[in-house]
């Protein structure tokens, strides 16, 4: 006997539509009874059914029950963007036993019915993107996901302090965790501070630059971690494989290093603007300094006492000059971006030199203060008390004339000119992707953002699924410790979930080769960025063809069009199925006056 | 009410990631934009097909937007420059057809800028209303066919084609290109199908498009068949049931060449013509172009394809000669290979508009350089419009006149120290019977040694591919192999007339090649420029990298 819900399966034929009033959100605006009337003609269509809520309870319910009583085999919806609530419903008729690659979306809310006003243009128009939907419905293939192994092992790029969390919080989940970092020590940037925000106290993990730790030092923890394998002076070099199994190559001192892991995160950082770039700041004269440097001389105060005294000749600075935004906020002069935490570091280097020279005149030029963290207004108020001057303005320029520097400045609240002869200038430098990101970004296929920061595939998620790759801390954009640390926890969760479910479900909208068609030429090859092309000799028939790994396919279709024979094309976007919705929008009369 | 204005069909092809969630965000803030705006959402903006772009404008659209994400930001990294690359190329066939180019447009934004895509959008469809509408033909609706009906004609194909003779002697399968490498192709058995009346799938038969109607075998054939009249037929019928030729370049080439059939827009053809070169709009000789040395803009991404400099030379040698030709802005495909896939509406509609225009010139000559409009106009025109008040002549005999004449004199005697073969274009040879005056010119590149390879003249091996209909890996073998015959008798270049020829064999060569790249390392040039470059009328190009 055949499997009954097979032959339930075979007997199912044509379209079934359905149009979603949107709780009246789009049934005010488009006549859906005249669009379903009119659809009921179609011969390709076996039922019209409209609804107030289809991704409510109720509308998901009454979708299984269509399916459930009809005998369609194919779905097209008219509602709102199938990319969010499109899902909901369609997941419940995949519930239901219907191949959800049988289901086509058009959004007749945001196009439709909140853009056109006038009722009866926004029905036609409802009306041709709902025909759009049922010819590319007609044209659509059922598929199967494809069941992706994930292995259980992670590599992290950067051992800074979002790369040591993520490692220890993976490692201590029971995986094995790679650690590679480029230079010779642990511990990235945030090893080289003297204090941190808010406790004004040492970095989280200096052993060896400050005594006064109060934190665990991690470094140790991470070093000391039997799962945790750290390469230093390390590289990732290429990476091949797809998603759930990549296989790494490393350069490390001693020689290359070949890894296979599940999931990857990049946790490359940041690296702090170059001041040379902006020659009116003088950078250079030993009186200019970075708040980098600046860090270095607390350090050394801290270490050795003596207080703080300016590289020039070894004077205690009686007046210093903070000028913040260096690189940043000023795309003509570095960076159009904000770098987040040079206000707040500013802030705690003045506070720290006013601690030990209490004399000292200490101005800070902003151009906005901006510290969007909990306990950063506390912070800045007690700067003012302890009289810090805030001057509100644009630096024009450092000036040295013989052995002294003067800020030139303007302070916009009292609308002043100032000409400050200065000790000790300090540039509140800002934060750039690190060396090598470009790099790194370019063999992981991962986008960067116009900034050159690694691009969230939604910028309101955290760790968003990349396909087992994961972009932590400040790689991903400026951040503060605090928010680095929560990045690289969240980036270590969704590592460890989806390698504790050891594979994966996705879809099958990726490209396939029609080996009929291939010419074997190799322009697809070419154009893939995600070396998910090979071509491969067929020694039967004595030519090449083209093969496509569908695990490292984005599907995004570039091999497609690359192919002068259209041998390749991408399941869910064939040719045939964009065309049958492009001519059917086409072929609509639009008239000019109805 | 205002309302009245024209309202252009505008469709956006918007990617998943930044175009589609910026209408939908504009949809979300409530923006008002215009109700003709039709969005298609595709997952990047570099998967767009020039061929769906052009389709689209053939079914009656009247502009095209493609938005995606900023150009530095695509989330599949290089999409959409990939996409803005074919579309700046597209835009230069469009020159061709008569589509203006501001019909088609693109936009790059992020998912965030709902506000700027509904200000592009209002922009564009201002910009494309005061183009006005776009008139081009409707397609019309198929006829539906009986089957008795395909039955009466194939009959009748049979009988005209002379396959009712075939005695199933296989001679054709012997020399097919085809079979030599797909062993399930005999021209021999899509007759016999017909023959026993299986006309059912018709429609769905492969076979039909993947002959190449290089007429191998009708030339071998000793009942005189027609096989490639047949195949023609066949492709007719096939598509009057509804089938299309699978095509290479996802039906962009044919869709343009419907577009000029249907419609009378202001082309732009003309921009090859340097200010030395002397050209007229009426006179005794016509030169017509052709489509080809265009489809630069098709093929932009391949190396060294330079086809214009095809007619460039082709004005040149003839300036020389003291004529100045005919060459125009209204001049049309000439049908090939819409009459090759059966198209035959759109084929006499180009036909009348091209006659129409040669006649109003004034002109008594009409001169080709491409083999496939010569033999359209030549034999097909002829045949369909019976004989025609003007002489048709390919380049290669009129320039072997003008040398007869003394009217061009081959300085010859410098230079060339190469060693070249030709290659005989099916259209060409076996089609129109020119293959002396090629072979007498080829003389005239004295310093340089003529080859002959193994199969010639009428037994040259054809480039494969048949109006553009199915390019697959067979007909990459047979191409190589063409190129491969060459290199066998010694010869280090390959002249050829036929624009698509070398389309073809170029392609072949270029990339990934199935054999050792040595055996195929040859030079493939147009004839026509060869002899200019002889001439001295253009220029030598610096010496191919990599060439031993």
């Amino acid at each position: 006997m055949a499997d009954p819900a097979r032959t339930k399966e075979e007997e199912r034929k044509g379209i079934a539509v359905y149009l979603c009033s949107c709780r009246n959100e789009i049934g005010r605006h488009v006549d859906l009874e005249a669009i379903a009337e009119g659809l009921k003609k179609d011969p390709r269509v076996v039922t019209v059914g409209v609804h107030e809520a289809l991704c409510s309870n109720e509308g998901q319910e009454y979708l299984k029950d269509e399916l459930r009583s009809k005998k369609f085999e194919r779905v097209a919806v008219g509602a709102c963007s199938p990319n969010i609530q499109g899902l909901i419903v369609s997941r419940a008729l995949e519930e239901e036993g219907m191949n959800r690659y049988l289901f086509e979306q058009v959004n007749i809310r945001e196009q439709c019915a909140w853009v056109h006003p006038e009722k009866k243009e926004a029905t036609r128009k409802a009306k041709s993107l709902v025909k759009s939907a049922i010819a590319r419905a007609e044209k659509l293939q059922p598929l199967e996901d494809i069941i992706i192994p994930i292995k259980d092992s992670t590599l992290i790029i950067g051992g800074g302090v979002s790369g040591m969390q993520a490692a220890l919080d993976i490692a201590a989940a029971g995986y094995k965790v790679y650690l590679v970092e480029r230079t010779d020590e642990l511990g990235g940037r945030t090893y080289k501070l003297s204090m941190t925000f808010p406790t004004h106290n040492c970095g989280i993990c200096c052993i060896q630059y400050c005594r006064e730790c109060v934190f665990t030092p991690k470094i140790e923890d991470v070093l000391q971690d039997k799962n945790i394998e750290v390469m230093l002076n390390s590289e990732v070099e290429e990476m091949t494989g797809g998603f759930g199994a990549r296989h790494v190559r490393i350069k490390t001192p001693k020689g290359p290093r070949e890894v296979d892991v599940g999931t990857i995160i990049v946790a490359t950082g940041s690296k702090t603007f170059d001041p040379k770039r902006i020659p009116e700041l003088r950078y250079g004269h030993p009186n200019v300094i970075s708040t980098t440097e600046l860090e270095q001389i607390l350090v050394a105060q801290r270490e050795k006492g003596g207080g703080i005294r300016r590289p020039l000749d070894g004077k205690v600075p009686k007046t210093v000059n903070f000028i913040q935004c260096v690189g940043s906020r000023d795309k003509t002069k570095g960076n159009a971006h904000c770098s987040l935490v040079c206000c707040t570091y500013a802030i705690g280097q003045a506070r720290e030199i006013k601690k030990i020279n209490p004399d000292a005149a200490v101005y800070i030029h902003y151009i906005d203060l901006r510290g969007p963290y909990r306990g950063f207004e506390e912070f800045y108020n007690a700067a003012k008390e302890e009289g810090i001057n805030f001057v509100r303005g644009r630096v024009s320029e450092v000036v040295v004339d013989k052995d002294k520097t003067y800020v030139r400045a303007a302070d916009t609240d009292s609308d002043t000119l100032l000409n400050i002869d200065s000790d000790l200038i300090v540039l509140a430098v800002g934060q750039e992707p690190a060396d090598g990101s470009d790099q790194i970004a370019k063999i992981l296929h991962i986008q960067t953002d116009i900034d050159r920061f690694m691009k969230d595939i939604n910028p309101m998620f955290p760790s968003e699924f990349r396909r087992g790759i994961y972009v932590a801390g400040t790689a991903q954009g400026p951040k503060g410790i605090r928010y680095s640390i929560e990045e690289a926890k969240s980036a270590a969760a969704s590592a460890i979930d989806l390698m504790k479910k050891g594979k994966t479900k996705f879809p099958r909208i990726v490209a396939f080769v029609d080996e009929e068609r291939c010419r074997g030429c190799g322009r697809c090859e070419k154009t893939c960025e995600y070396e998910a092309i090979t071509v491969v000799p067929d020694p039967k028939r004595g030519v090449l063809v083209s093969r496509i790994d569908e695990i490292r396919c984005e599907g995004c279709g570039a091999c497609a069009v690359a192919c002068c024979n259209k041998a390749i094309k991408v399941n869910g976007y064939r040719l045939e199925q964009v065309e049958a919705m492009v001519t059917e929008l086409s072929e609509e009369e639009v008239t000019s006056d109805e | 009410m205002s309302e009245k204005k024209y309202q252009p069909k505008i469709i956006v092809f918007a990617c998943t990631w930044c175009g589609y969630p910026a209408a939908t965000l504009a949809g979300v803030h409530k923006t008002k934009y215009p109700s003709n705006v039709r969005i298609v959402r595709v997952m990047c903006t570099g998967s767009v097909e020039p061929g769906i772009i052009m389709d689209a404008f053939e079914s009656g659209t009247d502009g095209v937007m493609v938005v995606g994400c900023q150009l530095d930001n695509c989330h599949y990294l290089t999409g959409n420059k990939k996409a803005q690359e074919r579309i700046d190329a597209l835009k230069r066939l469009f020159d061709i057809v008569g589509l203006d180019s501001r019909r088609l447009r693109t936009e790059w934004l992020n998912a965030s800028e709902g506000a700027k895509f509904v200000r592009s959008v209002n922009e564009f469809v201002e910009d494309v209303r005061a183009l006005g509408p776009l008139e081009i033909e409707r397609k019309k609706a198929k006829k539906a066919r009986s089957k008795d009906q395909t039955l009466a004609a194939v009959k009748q194909l049979i009988e005209d084609t002379g396959a009712f003779d075939c005695v199933e002697c296989g001679k054709c399968t012997t020399v097919c290109p085809v079979a030599k490498w797909d062993p399930e192709f005999a021209p021999r058995t899509i007759v016999l199908r017909s023959m026993e009346g299986i006309v059912d799938n018709i429609a769905r038969d492969k076979d039909i498009w993947m002959c190449t109607t290089c007429e191998q075998c009708n030339a071998m054939c000793p009942y005189k068949v027609d096989y490639s009249g047949f195949i023609r037929g066949m492709r007719e019928e096939a598509s009057d049931l509804g089938a299309a030729p699978s095509c290479s370049q996802g039906g962009l080439i044919h869709a343009t060449q419907r577009i000029m059939a249907k419609s009378g827009l202001k082309q732009k053809r003309l921009d090859w013509v340097k200010g030395d070169m002397k050209v007229a709009e009426k006179g005794d000789v016509f030169y017509f172009v052709g489509c080809l040395p265009h489809y630069d803009a098709i093929f932009y991404d391949r190396q060294d394809m330079k086809l214009l400099d095809i007619a460039e030379s082709a004005v040149r040698i003839m300036n020389k000669a003291g004529v100045v030709p005919v060459v125009s802005n209204e001049e049309k495909c000439c049908g090939h290979d819409l009459n090759w896939i059966g198209d035959e509406d759109d084929f006499e509609k180009l036909m009348d508009r091209n006659l129409d225009l040669i006649r109003k010139s004034g002109a008594k000559t009409v001169v080709f350089t491409c083999p496939e409009c010569y033999r359209t106009f030549n034999t097909d025109y002829q045949d369909l419009a019976g004989d025609l008040e003007f002489k048709f002549v390919h380049i290669s005999d009129y320039v072997k006149e003008l040398v007869d004449s003394g009217a061009l004199k081959m300085e010859a005697g410098k230079k060339p120290g190469f060693t070249f073969s030709y290659h005989d274009s099916c259209r060409l040879g076996r089609h129109s019977g020119v293959y002396d005056s090629p072979r007498e010119l080829a003389k005239a590149f004295s310093g340089a040694k003529f080859v002959e390879m193994e199969n010639t003249k009428d037994k040259a091996i054809c480039c494969a591919v048949s109006a553009w209909s199915n390019c697959n890996a067979n007909a990459k073998r047979i191409q190589i192999e063409r190129v491969m015959e060459a290199k066998k008798v010694g010869a280090d270049r390959l002249l050829m007339f036929c624009p698509k020829c070398q389309i073809h064999f170029k392609c072949a060569v270029q990339d990934k090649v199935p054999v050792d790249p040595a055996m195929v390392n040859v030079k493939l040039e147009d004839f026509t420029v060869a002899l200019a470059k002889l001439l001295e009328l253009m220029p030598e190009e610096e010496k191919a990298k990599g060439n031993p």
